[in-house]
Parts: C-alpha cells; structure tokens; sequence
C-alpha cells in the first residue's frame, strides 16, 4: 500500500507519492510568463520563493486545463514545481495495480478507494528537459 | 575527528593550498621571465616550490614532492647563476606548474601517478628545458619575449586575515537574507493592513529595516573577488601565444583591483581569454610587419577594468591590424547575410553572429574551435555585452560590460496591459514621454528619437498580453539592436533583488529573471535580447497606434555641444568618450592638462571634463589655468576622479571647477545630468544617425 495525494485534473485523477507533495496552495496568485511554453501556467509565490505553476494536463498531453483553482507543490531534486488542479487533493492509498499507463510520466493505473488513479513520477514528469516538450 | 577524517581534511586543505600556490607560481615564473632571473623573484619561486614540496609530504603524495623537488633543483641552479631564466626554462617550470595541476586532483583521488611524476621530473631534467646549455638572453623587444606592464592593485588583493568558505555558503547567506527581506516586507504589509499602522512611523521596524539593507549589501560584498584573480590566466595566454607565434607582445593590465561578483568572473573569464587570444593571434602583426607599418616592433594588447555605476567594464584593445570590415562583409555574405546599405561599424557586429566562418581572420583562434558567436551568448548569460570598434591599420578594441552582480540589478519599472515589468537599466538607453510622434517607414512604424530612427512596437502586443496603449516609449539596446518599446507608464527606478527560477522552468527568451515584491506579487524582469528579437519576428499588423489628442512634439533646439575629456588612461577617456557621443555630444580627448590647454587655445570648445592625477599638468592646474585665461574663464569645468576625499573635493572647487564628481560613485546617467546641467539644459543632439533597424549599440 503506498500513501498517496490524489490530483483533480479535469475528469481523470492522477496520484502522487505523498512524500513529494510539500503543500496544497489554493487560488494561486499567477504571473503568466509571456511567450512560455504551454505547459507553464505562470510563476506564483510559495513562501517567497518563486515557483513555476505548470499545466498538469498540457503535462500529460490532455490538452490545456480550464482552471486552476488549486496548486499542489511537489518537491523534486531540481527544485519546487506547482502541479495544477481543477479541485481539492485527497489523501489515499493507492490500492492494487489495475493496468499500465501510456503517458510520459505515468508510472500505471491503481485503484484508490471508489476512484482510479494514475501514479505519476515526478521525476520524470518534471525533468528539466522534458516540462518544455509538450508545447 | 577520527583518523581518517583528519587525513581527508588535511588532504583537503593541501588541494586548497596548492591551488593557490600553484597560480601563484605561474605568476612568479612569468615574472621571473620579465625580470631576467631577478633575485628577489627567483627566491620567492624557489620559496613557493619548497613549500608545496614540503605540504604534499606532509599528505603522503610522493609524486607531487618529486616534481616540485626537480623544480627545486632548478631553481637552485639559477640561484648560484649555473643557469639562466631563459624563455626555453621557464617554459619547461611552467609546464611543470600545469602538469602538477592535473596531478594533484588525480593524486589526492588515489590515482596511481607515478608515471605521469616521473614524465614531469625527466622533462625537467632535459638539457635543453634544464637549462644547462646556456641561450644568449634576449632583448626586451624581441620576439616571443612579452614585456610586461602590470599596475599593482592598490593596498594589495589579500589584506588583512582571511578564511576560507565555501561558495554554496555564500549563496546560501545571500539566499536567507533576501527572504529575511521578503518577510520584513511582508510583516510590514501585515501591520499595515491588520492594524491601520504606517511601517515607516515604528522606529524599531525603520531600523529593521536599515540592518537588513547593510546586511544584504555586506553580503553581496563578501561574494565580490577582486579582478586580479583571472589575471594570471590572461598573462600566461598572451605569453604563450606570443611565444608559439613568435610575436613581442606587450600586456597592459589595469583595475586588477575592481571588484565584482565571483559568478560573473567566472563567466566572464572565458570570454576574455578568447579576446586576448585573438588579439595576440588575429590583432598584432609579426614584428617585421609592424616595423615596416612604421609600428613598434613590440604589439600592445591592453586590458583595462573599471566600475562604473553597477557596471563592470572591461576593456580588451590592442594597436594592431584592425578588422578588415570588407572581409567581414564577404564572409557575411557567404554565411547568406547581405550586408548591403549596413554602415561598416554596424557590419563589424557579424563577427558576433553564429555560423559566420572567420577562422582565417577575425573571429577564432586556431585550435580553440569557438567563435565570437560564442563571446557574446556566455557574455549574454550574465546579462553582459561587448561592443566592438576598429581602425584599420590602428588596431581593435572590445568593451565587455557586465553587472558587477547578478543577484540585484537596477531595472526600469514600466507598466504594459495592467502588468509590471522591469528592464534592465543597463539596457535602457532613454525614454520618450507619451506625446511621441510615430512615422512609418517601409511599412514598419518607427519614432525619432534625437536624431535617430529607431523601430517602435507596443511592448504589450510583443509580450502577447494585450493592446498598445497611449503612453511613454523605452529605448532598450539589446547587443546589436536599438527599439523602442511604449508602455503604459514607468514607473521609476529602483534595485530588483532577483530571486533563483530553479531549473524547472523552461527557458524562455524573453524573461530574465524574477522577483518577489513587497506585496507578495511576482515582478517579470525581461532580457533585452529576447524582448528585441521578438518585436523584430512581430510583424505589425496596424502598427502602433499614434497616442490621439496630444500635439506631435517638436525636435528638441540643435546645439552640437563640444565638450574636451582630459585623462590619462586610455579606456577613461574611451569610456567617457562613449557615453558622451552616444548621448550627442561632440568629444575631443587629451592626455594630460598640457595637451588640454593647447586644445583650448586652438578651439574653446562648451566644456572640460578632467581627470586629477595626470603628468605635466594635474586636473587642478588645468582648471586654474582655464580659470587664469580671460577667454576660457567661463568655460565649464567638470572634475571625474577617483580621489574622494573632502581636502581633494576643496581644492578642486577652489581651483574653479563647476563640478566635482567622484569616479568611482558617478554613473552614466549622473555624468549627463552634470554636463546637461552645466551646459544649460543644452539637449546633447547630432548622435549619428542609424538605419531604421536601430544600429550597435
């Protein structure tokens, strides 16, 4: 059973590790970032340090995201990232292995509870090189 | 500690030591050279050897004692005068010098390096490097021989006690006062907000405030390294270029002393040595060729450093050649870029440009494989920039400028569809209050800006976040491009401390860092470069829109005001000279007060900026003279120096001088505010005038 923080985006929900999840931050304050790539939504401020807010679904190439109420910020080794969400995350443990995962980033689908989540790996979703390709 | 932790420190600190010890041994040995085997020198070469010997012993690396004994050995024998510092000698100490560079790392890893210790001993235990089979000492002016001048930095580099501290801690310092800052700010905002109370009106906040501002400047400081440090690179480049290409070269070093921040030293050093290097290899001609020029046989490459404003300015000149334009042009064409209908000082800007193969002339030195191209992207990183002139048959000169520190930047602040921004002062040229009238050339829209013509597009549609408004114009100068960019508003002037975007953010062209205000929102500062290049790509679909219900603005009255710059150093004088031409002055320049006044007395000219310190005739003396001459008496005297103390700043006021401003506080801003002041508010106009594309800057 791995504990996990389960991410609103759009109709799917994707899950992360909960222990690269540092904060849930709501109603974001943006400054968009002029001629950006797509998946940068904008720089918000997390605790005076400036964060890229990032298109969780531009991510995953499901297109752009309507809204972004909420900001989950993920701790990785190349720094703080902003996951956008179209509603609250929730805690969960993510139960068994229900299938694979196609997208960059996307480790498998499990189930969580009555939801089905797909497990992404930070790492890979926000590598330096690869938050910028899917333009 | 235990045992071995104690080891893996001295290890350690014996890596710290030799590096220092290591650089300044070259330096001594290039010294050695200069000074042909001087005593003193040779017995502070002898004393650097025998102490690394001795700490390499102490750690147990065997290899690097041998090395260091051989040059021991050497050195001894020209301590009892069996041998002489030949340029061959200290070739063979020099590599010696690099080889135990590579060796020690290598060493203290726990590689095995015997072989390559014993390669290094056998290479100084040759007859020929040994220097036991005598060379007739060559002249001073002879070739492969670099004589050189170096102006010792005032006071010294070291001074006082020192430890030392790791880089990342710095950082991390500057890193928790700038949040130390953000969270003043922010209680500040807090207390207003919450209890009605003016944070200015609580003494113990104001003081807060105060320490915290010492303390970011202190901390910032502690980061500075002075400019000598990337000196002995620069010396042993030149030499050793001029020896394999068998030129007499000269380097002329000054400003060692200027500080600025270590990252932007790092950055910047590259570049600098690709700029000698092509001075001494593309720039200077081989002796014969320089006599038969008329030339001293031995080439001069200058490398001058100086702060000014929050600006570090080097310059890299040499008396050689000068760039053949016409062949830049012909390469040009050849890469596909026609220069056609492109004056020759904006054409000489395609040295810069990537892919322009210039191998055989200007751009590269054989064998390093990188271009000018490559100069500017590593100056640009730094939100630094070259500008480039040259004469033919006169030589070249490069000013590099770069911030002197990379984590606060004074920016501009304007406003464009409802979001603030902030550009780099350094990029700023001037601005243009709303009320500009808008012209139109080959369907692009342009402004006049004195007498120039530069292209204009609303900064709003560049960023793509809204619709030109009816406001003031910016000037920005990205490396070889001038546009003017209307605003919203500006909204002043202020230092941006910039914050780290992490690595997470792609790269994106037109932003150049980022900064959180008092407010907790997110100030967008631009780059120059990026915001010039996009205007260019943006093809204006109705132009600017012309601002409705103000009167176009007449030209400002014509009045080409002279103004004589007296300076001994070199690039003062070019740097004043720059400033004041690109702001539309007429500029004459003088050497010294003597030169000065046979200047005058031919033609008076509005105004005299001088320096104090000069030989002949001092900045004083010039100034009472001017003041002794009835016809010169009401001439405008301007004294730029670097003495600031209150006894200098009364004797020049005494002497007659209208203004006394201090070299090392003054900026550019403040220099044309003093000669717009004194002159009467005469606009400085007549700057040459550019293609619609804007030209260098």
């Amino acid at each position: 059973m791995t504990r996990a923080v389960l991410l609103p985006v759009e109709r799917d929900w994707f899950a992360l590790p909960m222990h690269t999840l540092q904060e849930v931050v709501a109603e974001p304050m943006v400054t968009p970032v002029p001629a950006a790539p797509a998946t940068v939504r904008g720089l918000f401020n997390v605790r005076g340090q400036i964060v890229p807010l990032l298109d969780t679904a531009v991510l995953l190439g499901l297109g752009r995201m309507s809204a972004v109420p909420f900001a989950a910020v993920v701790q990785t080794a190349d720094g703080l990232a902003g996951l956008a969400t179209t509603g609250v995350p929730e805690s969960a443990e993510l139960g068994r292995r229900i299938g694979p995962a196609d997208s960059r980033g996307a480790v498998a689908t499990y189930a969580a509870g009555d939801r089905i989540a797909t497990l992404l790996d930070p790492a890979v979703l926000l590598a330096p090189n690869g938050a910028g390709a899917a333009t | 500690m235990d045992v071995t932790g104690q080891e893996e420190r001295f290890r350690q600190l014996f890596a710290e030591e030799a590096e220092g010890r290591l650089a300044t041994l070259s330096e001594l040995l290039l010294e050695l050279e200069a000074a042909s085997g001087d005593a003193e020198v040779l017995a502070s070469v002898f004393r650097e050897a025998h102490t690394l010997k001795g700490s390499a012993a102490v750690v147990g690396l065997g290899e690097v004692g041998r090395v260091a004994h051989a040059m021991e050995e050497i050195l001894d024998g020209l301590r009892r005068g069996e041998r002489a510092a030949t340029p061959t000698l200290v070739d063979a100490l020099l590599r010696a010098v690099d080889g135990m560079r590579e060796l020690i790392p290598a060493a203290l890893g726990g590689d095995d390096r015997a072989a390559e210790a014993d390669r290094l001993v056998a290479a100084l235990q040759e007859p020929s490097a040994a220097g036991t089979t005598p060379e007739p000492p060559e002249p001073a002016s002879e070739a492969g021989r670099p004589a050189e001048t170096i102006a010792a930095p005032a006071g010294g580099i070291r001074g006082g006690e020192t430890i030392r501290v790791p880089v990342e801690r710095l950082d991390e310092l500057v890193r928790l006062v700038g949040e130390a800052a953000a969270a003043y700010l922010r209680v500040g905002r807090l207390m207003a907000e919450r209890l009605g109370l003016d944070p200015a009106g609580v003494p113990e906040l104001r003081e807060l405030s105060r320490v915290l501002g010492d303390l970011q400047q202190r901390t910032l400081r502690a980061r500075m390294v002075p400019f000598a440090t990337i000196v002995e690179p620069l010396r042993r480049a030149t030499r050793d270029l001029a020896r394999s290409l068998g030129k007499a070269v000269e380097l002329d070093l000054r400003g060692q002393e200027t500080e600025l921040d270590r990252g932007v030293l790092e950055q910047v050093t590259d570049p600098l040595l690709h700029l000698v290097r092509n001075a001494v290899d593309h720039g200077l001609e081989a002796p014969a060729e320089r006599e038969a020029a008329g030339k001293p046989p031995t080439g001069t490459v200058r490398v001058h450093a100086m702060q000014l404003g929050s600006e570090v300015v080097v310059t890299v000149a040499d008396d050689g050649r000068g760039i053949d334009v016409g062949r830049v042009r012909e390469q040009a064409r050849k890469a596909g870029d026609d220069l056609e209908g492109v004056d020759d000082d904006e054409a000489l800007y395609a040295i810069f440009r990537s892919g322009l193969s210039t191998a055989s002339s200007v751009s590269q030195v054989s064998g390093r494989g990188v271009g000018l191209d490559v100069v500017r992207a590593s100056l640009e990183a730094v939100r630094g920039q070259v500008e480039v002139r040259t004469e033919p048959g006169g030589g070249s000169e490069f000013r590099v400028s770069v911030p002197i520190s990379m984590a606060v930047l004074p920016c501009l602040l304007v406003e464009a569809a409802g979001q603030r921004y902030g550009i780099p002062m350094h990029s700023v040229l001037t601005t243009e209050a709303a009320g500009w009238t808008e012209a139109s050339v080959e369907g692009r829209p342009v402004i006049r800006v004195r007498d120039q013509v530069l292209p204009v597009s609303s900064l709003a549609a560049t960023l793509g976040t809204g619709e030109a408004a009816a406001g003031p114009a910016v000037v920005v100068a990205s490396l070889t491009r001038r546009h003017a960019f209307q605003v919203d508003a500006l909204l002043g002037q202020r230092e941006v401390v910039l914050k780290d975007l992490g690595r997470l953010l792609p790269r994106v062209d037109l932003l150049g860092g980022a900064s959180v205000e008092p407010d907790g929102a997110i100030l967008l500062v631009l780059d120059a470069s990026g915001l010039v290049e996009r205007a260019r790509r943006t093809v204006p679909v109705a132009g600017v829109p012309v601002p409705s219900g103000t009167p176009a603005r007449q030209a400002p009255p014509v009045a080409h005001a002279s103004i004589l710059v007296v300076d001994d150093a070199p690039v003062v004088r070019e740097l004043e000279r720059s400033i004041l031409e690109r702001a539309g002055y007429q500029v004459r320049t003088a050497a010294d007060g003597q030169e000065a006044l046979a200047m005058l007395a031919a033609a008076p000219g509005d105004l005299v900026i001088t320096d104090v310190d000069m030989p002949r005739c001092n900045g004083f003396e010039l100034t009472s003279a001017i003041r002794a001459e009835p016809e010169l008496a009401g001439l405008p005297v301007v004294i730029l120096t670097s003495k600031a103390d209150d006894a200098d700043h009364r004797r020049g006021l005494d002497a007659g001088a209208d203004a006394y401003v201090v070299k090392s506080a003054f900026d550019e801003q403040a220099l044309l505010d003093v000669v717009a002041r004194l002159l009467g508010g005469a606009a400085a106009v007549g700057a040459p005038s550019t293609s619609a594309d804007g030209g260098p800057r």
